[in-house]
């Protein structure tokens, strides 16, 4: 009897055994094959995001245009192409009346000119530092003027490495974007339409009211921090031009880029501006007058009284702890694309959140009621 | 031509298509061919079981239904709760216009009896369409409102009737 409940329980002991193996073994295993799914997707993808990004920016400004082409009883396609040849003769004659300018040869003084000016910082550096050490003598410890050389030097090395490579991906974004963009702007709604077509029966119409709201916003929100953007970009550009500053559009480019991040953003865009100021023309009203164009007219007048309030809604303001936490995480994600990127995601999935709490709130659709709808 | 070839090729023809079947809808019956076929492209195509709920009373509506085939019952709760079978629609019926143009809580429970096909017009639908085809729009609202104005004059004439009758009934009633 005993013997037997023994062997019992050294059975049931084995097939404890064996399913937990069998369990652990075939976790691994899908974790593992999982693993290399996901490594697939991303070498298969990773090339993809930003044609894809840029694309959809490209798709969402210029949605509008082919709406005005639309309305005057031209098909979608035929006022896609319109848009597109109008854009590009735009271009073009923005180029022809300013005069081609010249990036690359532009580029190129840049990399002869970097090493002058990180060279006055570390004067500058130097100077404040001997003045330091003056004052704080336990300070002779650190070599603060050699980590700045150093780090000064490896971001030229970075930049001069990364631009062949950059150019060549510049190149593939000329074909892919256009192509990208057309297909987004003749079938996003198609798409949007038969994603939402899954949805069940019973939460059809929820899903689809919220997804109009979203989108609408969503919409408003991307097309004014664009605009916001090049605007920002081209008073930078054209204030900074007065002045004998070189390098204008770059700064002008990097001011209106750097924009898209709050807080953070309009300083970092400012730096570089001012140090090659400070280095070239030295301390004086030129130097003011750069200032105030990145401060008074960039910033507070053109940023803060006419842009945001009129394109931008306060709705969309993130707490800058969160500011900061997207930027950390972008960052990580994809580099100085993600940081740049990283604070206008965080704030379309602030919008998404923000516009279902306002459907289910204005409407009375509290949590009771749809525990009460899955029931039935 | 062989069977089997004319069969692929075969044309469905218009009277098959979606677009006529919502012109012989009498909301949608003054609008022509091309706002037929951009209607098309705006509506939603929903497939139900038998027995399974479209909306229930008090839910948030978002739009109107259109039977394309299958029937629905149309039901209201009276004042013991109970549910009580107002109406049986068949194909070509629709319900649920009310919520098309504002967001209002549904009066009445509809419900599929067998598997039904329903397309569904939604306001969210309908107000792209103003902004992209406003032609189209307005005919389409007009049809509505030529529908609903109608429904609203026929209730308005039985709600004198039954006035009549009630003051008939009652001639000591003060009010």
């Amino acid at each position: 009897m005993n013997a037997l409940q023994q062997q019992a329980g050294r059975t049931k002991n084995l097939v404890l055994f064996l399913i937990l193996t069998a369990g652990i073994a075939s976790g691994i295993t899908i974790f593992s094959s999982a693993s290399t799914i996901a490594d697939w997707l991303q070498t298969a993808t990773s090339g993809l995001f930003l044609p894809i990004l840029i694309s959809l920016i490209l798709a969402f400004l210029l949605d509008p245009l082919v709406l005005l082409f639309e309305r005057a009883q031209i098909g979608r396609t035929a006022s896609i192409f319109a848009v597109y040849f109008i854009f590009l003769a735009l271009i073009g004659l923005l180029l022809t009346l300013i005069g081609p300018l010249n990036w690359h040869s532009m580029l190129d003084a840049l990399h002869a000119d970097f090493p002058r000016y990180t060279a006055r910082i570390l004067d500058y550096l130097n100077n404040l530092l001997s003045s330091l050490h003056a004052q704080f003598p336990f300070l002779e410890n650190y070599d603060i003027s050699g980590k700045v050389r150093q780090g000064a030097q490896e971001f030229l090395g970075l930049v001069l490495l990364e631009t062949p490579r950059s150019a060549l991906r510049i190149g593939s974004l000329f074909l892919l974007v256009p192509l990208f963009s057309f297909f987004f702007l003749r079938d996003s709604r198609r798409i949007m339409r038969s994603l939402i077509s899954l949805t069940p029966n019973r939460y059809f119409e929820m899903v689809l009211d919220i997804y109009d709201h979203i989108s609408w916003q969503l919409a408003n929100f991307i097309r004014g921090r664009i605009l916001e953007a090049l605007l920002i970009g081209i008073v930078v550009w054209l204030g900074l031009s007065l002045t004998d500053i070189r390098y204008a559009p770059l700064l002008g480019a990097l001011a209106g880029i750097t924009n898209l991040v709050p807080y953070i953003g309009p300083i970092v865009g400012m730096v570089p501006g001012l140090v090659i100021a400070l280095v070239d023309l030295g301390i004086g009203p030129q130097f003011w007058w750069i200032l105030c164009v990145y401060l008074l007219i960039g910033q507070i007048i053109l940023d803060n009284f006419i842009l945001i309030p009129i394109l931008i809604s306060r709705v969309s303001n993130l707490h800058p702890l969160w500011v900061i936490l997207a930027i950390v995480m972008g960052g990580k994600l994809y580099g100085v694309l993600g940081m740049i990127i990283g604070v206008p995601i965080a704030s379309i999935i602030k919008i998404t959140l923000l516009e279902i709490r306002h459907y289910r709130s204005s409407f009375n659709l509290s949590a009771e009621n749809i525990v009460s709808h899955r029931d039935d | 031509m062989n069977p089997f070839w004319s069969n692929i090729f075969r044309k469905l023809g218009y009277e098959g298509s979606l677009a006529y079947f919502l012109g012989t809808v009498p909301t949608f019956s003054s609008l022509g061919r091309r706002d037929l076929s951009i209607l098309e492209s705006m509506v939603h195509i929903r497939n139900y079981q038998a027995g399974e709920t479209v909306f229930t009373e008090g839910d948030i509506g978002s739009g109107m239904y259109i039977i394309r085939s299958g029937s629905i019952r149309i039901e209201m709760k009276n004042d013991q709760g109970e549910d009580k079978v107002q109406a049986n629609l068949e194909p070509g019926d629709f319900f649920g216009e009310i919520a098309l143009t504002t967001p209002m809580p549904r009066i009445a429970t509809a419900t599929a009896t067998e598997q039904s096909i329903l397309v569904g017009l939604f306001r969210a639908d309908v107000l792209d369409t103003v902004r992209k085809h406003p032609a189209t729009a307005s005919k389409i609202l007009l049809g509505l409102t030529r529908v609903l104005s109608e429904r609203l004059q026929h209730a308005g004439l039985r709600l004198r009737d039954l006035n009549y009758v009630h003051h008939e009934s009652s001639p000591e009633d003060p009010s």
